[in-house]
């Protein structure tokens, strides 16, 4: 009797233990589910149909081939594929040796240099991109700087190439530092032990940077990898605070255009929503691809 | 458990938030009370208390609940509300840019009640502004600010170059190249400057009396207006007689700081213009220029403004018209106040009667600039803007930045352009 009755009482205190951890996952997953996955699920509805406001017509794919035959999203795709091209390998190179040169034990004044690399990244989009402005500006700093060197001055923002160089410069400056401090962290984790016996065994810092550094930091590599790929084909503040899109569309992005589409533009919200899902399929499968290829089991 | 309790007090605090933004709405219920969206406290928030104070005169019991909304705003929460079918959200009136008045009056007609038959006079206001307004001949809006196109410029500049402000009067874009290369020549000094984009390309166009939409269908690519109209605008920056600047705010400055001799834009830059006190004296406003050899070219244009519509969520429209109706749509009293105080110039021509109105103007060289401007206003050609004008807007941006920057042919530009636009409207 009494051990039954024990036996109860556990699986009553387990049941309390599971019923308090579902307590805590339900708040965070029904708010997730409400404002994420039921708008999501909504916008994939809303692309398969037609019409505005409440009278909406089912319209097959006509929203998906739609867009094949668009000019305008040809221009952001090629755009926003080259920020991505570029962008990201530079960022995420650069992020990695910042990280491997402020995880220097010797080093001084860690703290400080660290805070001033990371500290872009808590500006505001909106803020930081009025700052790249101005510096870019005709008469501005960068400007001032190429006329005094004998350069000469750029319209950055008349020149398509121009335009989208500064977009890049901008998302380089204020993203590395985010970047950094994940790298810091998986850096970190690394054993000082294996460096040591690398170290002893002859290998030069070269070496342990390439054999012992980046494999181990491969999933944390990973991870900022997808991260910006999301992040960049989901582009938005810089293409419309910085160069507005302009010249002409050339440095338009993606997002920006699905916003144009819905709000400033005649709206056409269900195309709008085709776009999005476009968006969404595309950073899956670059996502997939990446964790593929970066898959450490084999 | 303290996290619990701070989790609990914000979650209550949020929903307490959603009943309190809910009252405003209900408050609307009340008899005569008319609820108003608009976004300038210096200009268009303020035209609305003078008009209250000026209605309450007569009925003392009425009241304006003014709430200030970025334009953004205003339009994203109209196509929320169009969108959700739930109207209740809106305001009994609002305030809404000229541009993007035929795009929402055919995307979401629920929203809008239309003022034809409301008893304002309509016929007191200047024709090219009310089109903006007007869908399929019906009225959707009551003018507020005035945007007719003004060429301000400087008149030190000009008279160094041997010229005077009136030499710019009346001319056409020809003459005008003539005269702005003297200016270029003789002080260095460009005599426009612009913000690019298609504006000033479609000023051109409307001073023709001309229009990228015909009768619903896309007039783009076969127009010779508007093929002019790029041609000119690509010389002037060509050859140096307009500078364009990106970014609004060095756009300001350029005027400012002399960098340009001039701005051709809706009068509504004056106040831009006018920030610059140390230059009192020494600017000058004239009509714009006219395109070459084209049937029904004039000197006058629109560009931008402002007009207010009465929601389908108003549950008092006669109240809201015969509120409108006697300050916005009848009382000189009110434009002769907003004009002093708010520097807004009217689209209602009686104002234009009035005695501050003929009042010159010191920063002008004693030009009675306002009078002037009226009566600009009251000769700008209609212009059809249609429901795809901010399609139109971006397509032409794009052939002008190609034609300007990248030497581009006009006529497969504008051929471009068509393709995008009607690409716009067949989706």
């Amino acid at each position: 009797m009494v051990s039954t009755s024990n036996a109860k009482k556990k699986m009553s205190l387990q049941k309390k233990h599971n019923l308090i951890g579902w307590a805590f996952l339900i708040p965070a997953s029904l708010l997730i589910f409400v404002f994420c996955f039921y708008p999501m699920f909504q916008a994939i509805l809303l692309s398969f149909k037609k019409g505005m406001g409440e009278a909406q017509t089912w319209a097959g794919i006509a929203n998906y081939s739609r867009i094949l035959k668009d000019r305008t999203f040809k221009q952001c795709l090629f755009n926003t594929v080259f920020y991505f091209i570029i962008q990201v390998p530079v960022m995420l190179i650069l992020a990695l040796i910042l990280a491997q040169l402020l995880n220097d034990a010797t080093l001084r004044f860690k703290g400080l240099f660290r805070t001033m690399i990371f500290l872009p990244c808590a500006t505001s989009l909106v803020s930081y991109s009025m700052i790249f402005k101005s510096l870019f500006a005709p008469d501005g700093f960068v400007n001032m700087i190429l006329t005094k060197t004998g350069i000469g001055a750029v319209d950055w923002f008349q020149n398509a190439w121009a335009a989208r160089f500064v977009i890049i410069i901008a998302l380089v400056w204020r993203w590395t530092g985010y970047n950094m401090v994940f790298y810091l962290a998986g850096l970190q984790n690394i054993d000082q032990s294996i460096y040591e016996a690398s170290r002893i065994d002859g290998a030069t810092a070269f070496q342990q940077f390439f054999k012992i550094t980046i494999p181990l930091l491969k999933p944390t590599i990973l991870l900022t990898a997808i991260m910006s790929t999301s992040g960049t084909l989901q582009l938005f503040d810089e293409s419309v605070n910085l160069t507005a899109g302009g010249p002409g569309k050339s440095t338009m992005t993606l997002a920006h255009y699905i916003f144009n589409i819905s709000f400033v533009e005649t709206p056409k919200f269900n195309y709008a929503a085709a776009l999005s899902v476009f968006i969404l399929v595309s950073v899956a499968i670059l996502s997939a691809i990446q964790m593929k290829v970066g898959d450490s089991r084999d | 458990m303290k996290k619990k309790g701070f989790f609990s007090i914000l979650l209550a605090t949020a929903m307490l938030g959603s009943m309190v933004g809910a009252v405003p709405a209900a408050a609307a219920d009340e008899d005569q009370t008319l609820t108003v969206w608009c976004w300038d406290p210096n200009f268009n928030i303020y035209a609305m208390q003078q008009a209250e104070k000026i209605y309450q005169k007569d009925h003392p019991d009425f009241k304006l609940d003014i709430q200030e909304n970025v334009y953004n705003d205003i339009e994203t929460k109209l196509i929320t509300a169009a969108t959700s079918g739930d109207y209740s959200t809106l305001p009994d009136i609002f305030l809404m840019q000229d541009y993007s008045y035929h795009k929402d009056v055919t995307s979401f007609p629920d929203v809008f009640t239309e003022l034809t038959e409301s008893g304002i006079d309509f016929t007191q206001f200047s024709a090219g502004k009310l089109a903006d307004s007007t869908v399929d001949g019906k009225n959707y809006g009551v003018p507020f600010d005035n945007g007719a196109t003004i060429m301000a410029i400087r008149s030190d500049i000009v008279e160094e170059a041997g010229l005077t402000t009136d030499d710019f009067k009346d001319i056409t874009w020809s003459k005008f190249m003539e005269l702005a290369k003297t200016v270029k020549d003789k002080t260095g000094t460009p005599m426009l400057t612009t913000s690019g984009g298609s504006e000033l390309v479609l000023e051109m166009l409307q001073s023709a009396g001309a229009s990228p939409i015909v009768d619903g269908e896309v007039k783009i690519a076969d127009n010779e207006v508007l093929k002019q109209a790029v041609e000119v605008y690509a010389q002037l920056v060509n050859e140096g007689y307009m500078t364009e600047y990106t970014d609004w705010d060095q756009y300001i400055a350029s005027m400012n700081n002399g960098d340009a001799a001039g701005v051709i834009n809706g009068c509504w830059i004056m106040s831009s213009v006018q920030a610059a006190e140390d230059q009192a004296g020494k600017w000058a406003v004239v009509n714009m220029p006219a395109l070459d050899d084209v049937d029904g070219a004039t000197n006058y244009a629109n560009c931008g403004g402002a007009s207010w519509a009465v929601s389908s969520n108003c549950k008092n429209p006669e109240l809201a018209y015969d509120f409108i109706k006697s300050t916005f749509g009848g009382s000189v009293e009110l434009y002769d106040d907003l004009l002093v105080n708010a520097g807004a110039i009217a689209s209602y021509l009686p104002a234009a009667e009035s005695d501050v109105y003929q009042e010159a103007s010191d920063f002008y060289g004693g030009q009675k600039v306002y009078a002037d401007i009226v009566d600009f206003a009251s000769k700008v050609p209609a212009f059809d803007c249609g429901a795809y004008y901010s399609d139109v807007r971006s397509a032409l941006t794009d052939v002008i930045t190609n034609v300007v920057q990248n030497g581009a042919d006009v006529a497969d530009e504008l051929q471009t352009a068509q393709d995008t636009v009607e690409f716009n409207i067949e989706g």
